[in-house]
């Protein structure tokens, strides 16, 4: 993606798994994982909200983990399996039980920290941490709402989880 | 045109896709899937980036700024100081008025508050431009500042003469009032801290400018670019297609928003411009920290006699920020006597500005406290006591309220909640190691009322296009236009597209006071009618119409579908009909001003706000009403806070959607138990620089302080406040929240906290 002016002498080339498509990029090491996406990849959908791990709206898997992608430097993750929101629902488009629940329960207005609370509820659910509203509560606490969306993010992640338990 | 003139009327149990149906956001797809695209994630060829360096002091001189590190650090285009920044024109302010005829330079040499922008950094990626814009070195001179309300040099402040209101005698009434309280009240600086960061895109093309910016006011933004530069309005094209919250703090053009405008004409390249988090607390202003006393005299049976309230708000020194702190203290209760005056006063911070329901919030604050005093000093209910001084009209304007469901609210609130169980004593309710506290408390908010206009199309295919430069930042804009031109034209909600954020389409005026909801809805349910109309005309009319025969007076439109009332005769697709009649599209343009309107107010109406309508004007006072009920429990030995149940009644008259409505309310509370409980902007007294300005340290809550809220809506069309019977939602939810929760805590603790927020150190 980079042209001659952007390249210096501490250029790596790098190879990232991203939504299981394969990506060459020629970066600085100083690049975030989160500036890899957005500037460079053009995955936008992983949102900047503060860009120093404190808002959670950049949350990313990486090999399944939640991580924030802000503080991951792209290199970090060279051969490691990334997946962003623009990967979780199915290649024919169908959504992932978690995405249906946040619409179907209005778990957001702005939307902005949207992306990064439906990666962490997908991980919270597969950690077992969605057994109740408090546990809930308590372990999506890492991702910040200011439109305040709380009460309905605890019911889509309770919902979403009862349905796939079930 | 009133409410009764619609098709579905009823809010309740109406169809989904109709106005008042419970459909789930037309944009919530994109939002849930990452495929929305906010302003700033517009991917352009050759686009550059720029990083904004602030000052370190808060008041001074810049003696000079030293670039040549920056300059020659890798990938650097550009460092801009105030001596090689192009001169731009000074911009009218919001009200429209003319501005001096002086240039505008959005960086400082002069300093009056810690993190205004002095220089600026372009380079080819962010990472060159963040690098290099940490060796620009600033030198100033430095000079005393002014941290906040309480330095000893803030003094007294400027009165505001338009602030004040007064009937009988206040005074006099107070001193022979058998039952005084009297207190002062604090709010802190509080900061919007919406998740999306401000920031922008510019490009030029010519003497064309294209913003992408997360906005609230596309032509009110668009008309400030145009006079920075000094080009013609329709030159400047605002696109905004989702915004990341804006909380009041998106609607106007600031001076890093220059800086990347000038910065992309200077270079001939599009530039992108996101501030920091940190420069977020700095680059535009929060709410204003305010002060207030509220003295209230009443009758041994707790009638009120007198109010006597006096408040102060902070503002810059270099600019003016009016927090009305009078206006619910001025209209909540019925009182004889009244007076209220405030003052501002200068320190060195950015321009405070705009942030949920401004004025109305810190102003419950006071009053809302002040009447629970009272209710403690007489031993009276603090829900009765409210009732008591009900206001049966507007007690400031003398005009009937439009509707106010206020005494319904208390009702309905006080059951769900279980009021009538509570214990009146301080400290009398415990749960272990938890005093539990019931506190109520009442807001309002004034329906804010402009004119506006929005295209409905009907395409070829019978689709439907609603086209408006308004905007969704949340509120739910694109799915309630969407479900009002479904249910105006008959079509399915599927059938119609909405789009927004681009000053390109119809104009619309500011997305604020809550006001876009009742603006927006008038206009498409004005458009989609000149549509319909077009459209039944043309069946009954074109000689090519299989309708022609009939001879009808009129005809239905009923799921995409066109048939006479009767049933008799064709039934066809609004597709099939303009097939047959050979058009391609039906265009109208609804648009409530007033005929007479001329080119120069119609730009006036979009782009300033100055021909808001008053909510009291004609024969009635408009408003929004609520009540929250709150269950507190306190740690006793640790003091900590929780909110443990909130129940919340309001009345925003109609709702259009009462999903999303539920939503928004709920966002307010939310943000109301920040405010109550952990938001304040902390001023290092030395330096007067905001040492929290991140989301971190500027607290606001997280998923784990919020409980399960219950909302109950207990509105009822208002015909005078809007043409769908609605009122505003967005702002009404925080109004009276940080009282309600304040006076719980007093209900457990016994401790009256009247400076916000209430923290543990100040209930152990």
């Amino acid at each position: 993606m980079n042209d001659q002016s952007t390249i210096s002498p501490t250029t790596l080339s790098i190879h990232l798994t991203i939504n299981g498509r394969d990506h060459a990029l020629d970066i600085e090491p100083r690049v975030t994982l989160l500036d890899a996406l957005r500037d460079r990849l053009h995955l936008t959908g992983t949102k900047k909200g503060c860009d120093q791990g404190q808002c959670g709206a950049c949350t990313v898997h990486v090999d399944g983990e939640r991580v924030l992608a802000c503080l991951t430097l792209a290199a970090q993750v060279a051969g490691r399996s990334v997946t962003t929101i623009e990967g979780l629902a199915g290649e024919d488009g169908t959504l992932n039980a978690v995405q249906a629940a946040f619409l179907e329960q209005d778990a957001f207005q702005c939307g902005y920290c949207t992306p990064g609370q439906i990666m962490s509820a997908v991980a919270c659910i597969r950690e077992g941490h969605a057994g109740s509203d408090e546990e809930i509560r308590e372990y999506m606490a890492g991702n910040l709402c200011r439109c305040g969306a709380y009460p309905h993010i605890v019911a889509a992640v309770r919902h979403a989880a009862e349905g796939l338990r079930s | 045109m009133t409410v009764h003139e619609m098709k579905h009327a009823a809010s309740d149990g109406a169809r989904l896709e109709a106005v008042g149906g419970r459909l789930s956001r037309v944009d919530g797809p994109a939002k849930i899937t990452g495929a929305a695209h906010y302003a700033v994630e517009q991917q352009l060829e050759g686009l550059a980036h720029a990083v904004m360096v602030e000052s370190t002091v808060a008041a001074g001189t810049v003696l000079s700024i030293d670039t040549r590190a920056a300059e020659t650090a890798p990938g650097v285009l550009l460092v801009l100081t105030p001596d090689t920044i192009i001169p731009l024109r000074t911009a009218s302010d919001w009200f429209g008025t003319p501005p001096p005829n002086v240039p505008y330079c959005p960086l400082a040499r002069v300093v009056t508050y810690s993190g205004q922008h002095v220089a600026a950094v372009v380079a080819e990626t962010f990472e060159q431009a963040v690098a290099a814009a940490a060796l620009v070195k600033v030198t100033y001179d430095e000079t005393p500042a002014i941290v906040d309300l309480s330095d000893p040099k803030a003094g007294d402040g400027i009165p505001i003469e338009a602030m004040t209101k007064e009937w009988g005698d206040a005074q006099a009434a107070f001193a022979a009032s058998p039952v005084r309280v009297c207190a002062a009240y604090n709010t802190p600086r509080e900061f919007q801290a919406a998740m999306e960061p401000h920031g922008l895109i510019a490009r030029w093309q010519g003497e064309a400018l294209t913003i992408w910016e997360p906005s609230q006011w596309l032509d009110g933004m668009a008309r400030t670019y145009a006079e920075w530069f000094a080009i013609p309005f329709e030159n400047v094209r605002l696109v905004s297609p989702y915004i990341g919250g804006g909380f009041g703090s998106k609607a106007l053009a600031l001076a890093h928003s220059a800086v990347a405008a000038a910065s992309a004409k200077m270079l001939g390249r599009p530039v992108k411009l996101m501030l920091t988090r940190p420069q977020n607390f700095t680059s535009y202003g929060g709410r204003a920290a305010t002060r207030q006393t509220v003295a209230i005299g009443a009758d041994r049976d707790g009638k009120i006699q007198s109010i006597v309230h006096r408040g102060v708000n902070e503002t810059a020194v270099d600019g003016m920020w009016v927090e009305p702190l009078g206006s619910v203290t001025s209209i909540m209760y019925a009182t004889p006597n009244f007076s209220s005056k405030q003052n501002v006063v200068r320190v060195n911070t950015v321009v405070p500005g705009a942030k949920r329901a401004p004025g109305e919030n810190p102003s419950a604050f006071g009053i809302e406290s002040a009447i629970d005093e009272l209710a403690y000093e007489l031993g009276i209910d603090p829900l009765e006591i409210r009732l008591r001084n009900y206001a049966e009209e507007d007690p400031h304007a003398r005009k009937a309220w439009s509707t106010r469901q206020l005494r319904e609210a208390f009702a309905a609130g006080a059951e769900a909640f279980g009021w009538a169980k509570r214990s009146p004593a301080p400290r009398s309710m415990r749960d272990g190691h938890h005093l539990i506290g019931w506190g109520v408390a009442a807001g309002t908010y004034p329906v804010r009322r402009a004119h506006g206009e929005a295209v409905v199309n009907i395409l070829a295919d019978g689709s439907v296009e609603v086209e408006s430069s308004s905007i969704d930042m949340g509120q739910g804009t694109y799915t309630i236009l969407a479900q009002t031109a479904a249910e105006t034209l008959g079509v399915p909600v599927e059938q119609v597209s909405v789009k927004l954020g681009d000053s390109h389409f119809a104009r619309a005026g500011v997305a604020g006071g809550s006001r876009l909801a009742g603006v927006m809805t008038g206009a498409v349910y004005k458009a989609a009618s000149q549509a319909l109309d077009e459209l039944i005309g043309l069946a009954i009319a074109d000689p090519r119409s299989p309708f022609h025969a009939l001879q009808a007076n009129t005809l239905v439109v009923r799921d995409g579908r066109i048939a006479s009332p009767r049933g008799e005769g064709p039934e066809l697709s609004i597709a099939e009909l303009l097939s047959a009649v050979g058009r391609e599209k039906i265009e109208a343009k609804g648009d409530t001003m007033p005929a007479t309107t001329t080119a120069e107010e119609r730009y006036k109406n979009y782009t300033t706000i100055a021909m808001s309508i008053p909510h009291t004007e004609g024969d009635y006072s408009r408003h929004s009403w609520c009540a929250h009920f709150v269950e507190v429990r306190v740690d006793e030995d640790f003091g900590t806070v929780r909110v443990s149940r909130v129940v919340s009644a309001l009345d925003s008259g109609r709702l259009y959607n009462p999903k999303l409505a539920e939503s928004q309310w709920k966002g307010g509370i939310i943000m109301g138990i920040g405010q109550a409980l952990l938001e304040e902007g902390l001023v290092d007294r030395r330096h007067g620089r905001i040492v929290n300005g991140n989301l971190a340290d500027y607290m606001i809550p997280t998923n784990a302080d919020i409980p399960d809220i219950q909302t109950i809506s207990v509105g009822i069309p208002d015909p005078h406040s809007s043409a769908l019977g609605g009122k505003g939602v967005g702002e009404l939810g925080i109004v009276g929240v940080a009282p309600a929760i304040a006076n719980a805590v007093f209900h457990a603790t016994g401790k009256r906290v009247r400076d916000l927020p209430i923290t543990l150190e100040k209930l152990i």
